[in-house]
């Protein structure tokens, strides 16, 4: 049998392989380029950029739960102008897309943003972070409010015609009520889920092990809770989805795909190996060859339901 | 920095809380400058989940044999599961990482560890008596068990033509109180060129105070929770003076004392 065919679309985004990089777990992509997994990816999403840079939160910003982590790192970042100048030329050599994680504080903001990137051809699309549950102002008070994001999604959508990605909370009741808000602003894509906001406290010391007190959940941890966001908000929505949450091997990527997604995204498994993203293309191929598909966008919402849901 | 798998020789034990976990791993690894540190993925997949970071304690070569040395404290699970590792099993060890010490050439040095920073330490000391910089070991604990490998640093010490002093909180083990006790002494004096420190940050803040009333320059390897050890989380941060956080994985875990905001 020929080699199975990795090629992605996710709306207008095209993409070599489904694995990307989630914001904020690779760095600016340079990080990892001694280490190999840069070469074959699929896509990098950066660490949220605004327009000027962000010094972020003091720490202790993370701790390890039960199959997981906690992080409130509070969008440290360079600053788009920095990213631009001195990180994206390092990254034009490789074949992974780059997508912009874009953060502000105001709707001008983010229009300003997504204004700065349109020009890049480097650029392969746009994710806007509505839903960092660490930070005081901006990011999250747009996630949560389907008219605030609708307004704010529209508003980027005129400054870009690059795919434009919403990621999605998980912290909220009806995260495809906020898919829905996305879609009526022009969103071309969305994906699910950023983390869940949680908290830890240490017995010992009676204080809560990071400074902040609340953080972001990540890892295996929180797997089924964005397996079933992403089911719901392909299903209900209409948009294309990138899954997001707890994904460390090609079993999870398979499962997120017949939920409905159309490409992932890897995020605190690389903390623990930085080759993750190999290991699983190496593993989705085998899956597909061995099952006979030739195409991996076979898979996408192929989920078998019983009748009567 | 490579991601190697590493063959457990064996587990030393210390007093407990503390142990050498005395690894095989292959050349590719070096070189390793003294202060940095590697990644070591523990055991079982969902707790912990994340890898713990330690510094490379002593490092032996032998032809293209390589065995290298962490010092650790059980402190949970994670440390739990590599003090009672079997011989014959396989960690994967991302590293060498960060930023090193930075020997420079003084007529005599001071090396100061609180507990089991001293895992910091031994290496450099090595390198200072290579290079005959003699230096004097400060090593400061609670008590007596707070002193791990406390003969490998006499012993380092005294082949560097310098001397190993001890301090303890409950007065158990040499003089009692802390280290800053003696090393004042020694530093108003005029004694050392440069401080080299590790351990907790109160610590590391109190020899920074010390080391610039003294007028004299360091450099202190800084332990902070760590997600990845390479830069991607930027879960480590550290004060800098210049009003940014610095990460203490690639930015250090060797900062002078100068550039951090204690």
């Amino acid at each position: 049998m020929t080699e199975p065919d990795l090629s992605t679309r996710v709306g207008p985004l095209e993409l070599p392989n489904p694995v990307l990089t989630a914001s904020g777990t690779f760095g600016y992509g340079l990080e990892f380029s001694h280490l190999g997994s840069l070469a074959k990816l699929g896509g990098i999403v950066t660490k949220g950029l605004s327009l000027e840079p962000r010094k972020g939160n003091p720490g202790p910003r993370i701790c390890e739960t039960r199959g997981g982590m906690l992080n409130s790192i509070g969008l440290q970042n360079i600053g788009i102008e920095a990213f631009l100048v001195d990180v994206l030329p390092g990254l034009r050599q490789y074949p992974a897309r780059v997508v912009l994680n874009l953060f502000g504080t105001s709707i001008d903001e983010y229009r300003q943003l997504a204004r700065r990137a349109e020009p890049i051809p480097e650029v392969a699309g746009v994710e806007l972070n509505v839903s960092c549950p660490n930070v005081d102002r901006g990011g999250i008070e747009f996630g949560h409010d389907p008219e605030i994001l609708a307004k704010l999604v529209a508003a980027v959508r005129q400054e870009t015609t690059k795919p434009l990605i919403v990621k999605l909370s998980p912290n909220v009741a009806a995260p495809h009520e906020l898919g829905e808000a996305a879609r009526e602003g022009g969103a071309d894509i969305l994906s699910c889920i950023n983390t869940v906001v949680g908290m830890a406290i240490d017995a010992g010391t009676r204080r809560p092990l990071l400074h902040t007190v609340r953080g972001g959940l990540s890892g295996p941890a929180i797997k089924p809770i964005a397996l079933r966001i992403v089911f719901d908000v392909a299903r209900k929505v209409g948009l294309p989805v990138i899954g997001i949450g707890g994904i460390e091997t090609a079993s999870d990527v398979i499962e997120f795909l017949l939920a409905g997604a159309s490409a992932v995204q890897i995020g605190t498994a690389l903390f623990r190996d930085p080759a993750t993203p190999e290991r699983i293309l190496d593993g989705l191929r085998s899956y597909l060859r061995e099952s006979g598909i030739a195409k991996v966008s076979e898979l996408v919402g192929a989920v078998e339901l019983p009748s009567d849901t | 920095m490579r991601d190697l798998r590493a063959t457990v020789s064996s587990v030393e034990p210390h007093p407990l809380p503390y142990f050498t976990l005395h690894l095989e791993i292959a050349e590719d690894f070096l070189p390793v400058v003294p202060g940095q540190f590697v990644m070591v993925e523990v055991g079982e997949r969902l707790e912990p989940y994340l890898r713990r970071p330690f510094s490379v304690h002593d490092l032996r070569v032998a032809g293209s044999r390589v065995e290298i040395d962490l010092l650790g404290k059980v402190i949970g699970r994670g440390t739990h599961l590599l003090s009672t590792a079997s011989p014959g099993s396989i960690l994967r060890v991302l590293g060498p990482l960060g930023r090193g010490f930075e020997v420079q050439p003084h007529d005599r040095v001071a090396l100061v560890a609180g507990g089991v920073g001293s895992a910091a330490l031994l290496l450099l000391g090595r390198q200072l008596a290579d290079r005959r910089i003699p230096f004097d070991f400060y090593y400061g604990g609670r008590s007596s068990i707070d002193l791990p490998c406390r003969s490998d640093f006499e012993e380092a010490a005294t082949a560097s033509g310098g001397s190993c002093i001890v301090t303890t909180e409950d007065g158990s083990e040499g003089r009692e109180g802390l280290v800053t006790g003696p090393l004042g002494e020694a530093l108003e004096q005029g004694a050392y060129g440069f401080l080299y420190a590790c351990g907790p940050m109160g610590l590391l803040a109190a020899l920074a105070g010390l080391a610039r009333d003294h007028g004299v320059a360091g450099e202190a390897a800084l332990e902070t929770p760590m997600g990845c050890g390479y830069g991607a989380c930027l879960g480590c941060a550290v004060p800098h003076v210049d009003g940014r956080f610095a990460l203490c994985c690639k930015d250090g875990p060797v900062f002078r004392f100068d550039e951090v905001r204690w």
